[in-house]
């Protein structure tokens, strides 16, 4: 069998999703100058901690994020239906891969809450399957948007985390709902839509209106203040 | 927006959210993982349900660890310096990862068995052992015969392109085909047309954590 000439555009170049933060042109300039007024330019407390476990190797760094995520890691493990001992043990691993892959977090890729959730969620599909994943190379400079400048990346990826939030105090509540159970919950579409007493196909919808608010939120062009 | 398309959006909307919260099978990770590579849409949608996953966590009541999870981790660090895994990649490179590293050699005849004329398949195989998917092949304006499935069965179009009843689809697009419902996909005439499919009865995540992947059952 002969293949034609066939083009594929192949964007990522991992094995896994990668992190990798493309702010639209459209909102960098007016965002970014708000943000550097109000201040909020600044990391978060955790984004700097990370920073410092992959740039020096600093224990005390480290220690203060695992006293903060490991034991929010370990519940979110629970919720989904893992039983206590292996959700403690893969919390564990989760933290032991943030230190090993600490140096390839970049702040203004993601924030370091977002990096954790990755890794635990990883983490914990490896143990349901046995097998060691490699992760995302998030250093790959050839992911990185090369025209945009860095504190550009950073700024806009906080305003579009700030947004996320804000869109999700918003829903309707039987759309929060559905995405809570989604992330929280070891429940099925088909389960979710039992308990909650609706069809099936309108949890579907439900998730997708969900979702498309907040892409919409994303894509509004103002900030949201603080 | 008919039907179809309607129902399609909510499906990748649906696997896309449970694709963050990790919740996928095995061949169902791997075909939104290459959907994600070949669609820039979904994947900025999965960069915002990433961040959706750190908001939520951090938003978890926080349970304790053992009282000594912490010197355990930190003594294992101290003496960590296990290297970190290469990925290698297959030679299928003009097909996009991750599941070009699943599809054998194109032109290697022993791995493609013909599945009627002009359409020939690969079956995948996950480390996940009761899992299974299909790679099919099909050559320019072949038309696959009419036929149903006896479960519903999503495709991921890799190249190429196929029509059916219910619409066209291109590389990166991901087709919902319901139990039941007959279709006779024609691909193409521009190339051949691969595609990969995964069929419901597999789409079980197993373990103790088994989450029961029930999508498309009305």
């Amino acid at each position: 069998m002969i293949i034609s000439e066939l083009k594929v555009d192949v964007v990522s170049e991992s094995n896994h999703f990668q992190l990798v933060f493309k702010p639209q042109e459209t909102v960098d300039q007016t965002m970014g100058t708000s943000l550097m007024n109000d201040n909020s330019k600044k990391l978060s407390t955790w984004d700097e901690l990370l920073v410092r476990v992959g740039r020096d190797r600093d224990k005390s760094a480290f220690a203060e994020l695992f006293d903060y995520f490991a034991p929010r890691v370990k519940s979110f493990l629970l919720r989904f239906g893992t039983d206590m001992s292996l959700a403690e043990e893969i919390a564990q691993e989760a933290m032991i891969m943030v230190w090993r892959r600490a140096e390839t977090y970049d702040p203004r890729q993601s924030a370091a809450s977002t990096w954790i959730f990755t890794i635990a969620r990883n983490k914990r599909i490896d143990r349901l399957r046995r097998e060691n994943r490699p992760l995302p190379d998030m250093t790959d400079p050839a992911v990185m948007p090369e025209s945009i400048e860095t504190g550009e990346i950073q700024v806009a990826r906080m305003q579009q985390e700030k947004k996320i939030r804000h869109a999700l105090k918003n829903l309707p509540e039987e759309q929060a709902k559905m995405i809570f159970s989604a992330y929280y919950e070891e429940k099925s579409h088909r389960e979710i839509a039992e308990e909650s007493g609706v069809a099936l196909g309108t949890v579907k919808s439900r998730i997708r209106l969900a979702l498309n608010r907040m892409r919409a939120q994303i894509d509004k062009d103002e900030g949201i203040t603080p | 927006m008919n039907d179809q398309v309607s129902l399609n959006n909510q499906v990748l909307d649906a696997l896309l959210v449970d694709y963050a919260a990790g919740a996928l099978s095995q061949p169902l990770e791997i075909l939104i993982e290459t959907h994600l590579a070949m669609n820039p849409e979904s994947a900025k949608t999965m960069q915002m349900l990433m961040q959706l996953g750190g908001i939520l966590l951090e938003e978890c009541e926080p349970v304790s660890l053992s009282e000594d999870a912490l010197d355990k981790v930190m003594s294992a660090i101290a003496e960590d310096e296990e290297p970190l895994q290469k990925v290698t990649h297959s030679e299928n490179s003009f097909l996009p990862r991750p599941i070009s590293d699943y599809i054998p050699d194109l032109s290697c005849t022993k791995s493609w068995r013909s599945a009627g004329i002009g359409i020939a398949r690969h079956d995948v195989k996950f480390s996940q052992s009761d899992m299974r998917a299909t790679i099919y092949r099909i050559q320019p304006s072949r038309a696959v015969p009419s036929h149903s499935h006896t479960g519903s069965e999503i495709t991921l179009v890799l190249a190429g392109g196929f029509s059916d009843e219910s619409g066209t689809f291109g590389p990166g697009d991901i087709a919902v085909q319901e139990a039941g419902e007959v279709h006779k996909p024609v691909a193409d005439a521009d190339g051949e047309c691969i595609v990969f499919a995964v069929n419901e009865g597999d789409i079980r995540l197993a373990g103790p954590f088994g989450r029961v992947f029930s999508l498309l059952v009305k």
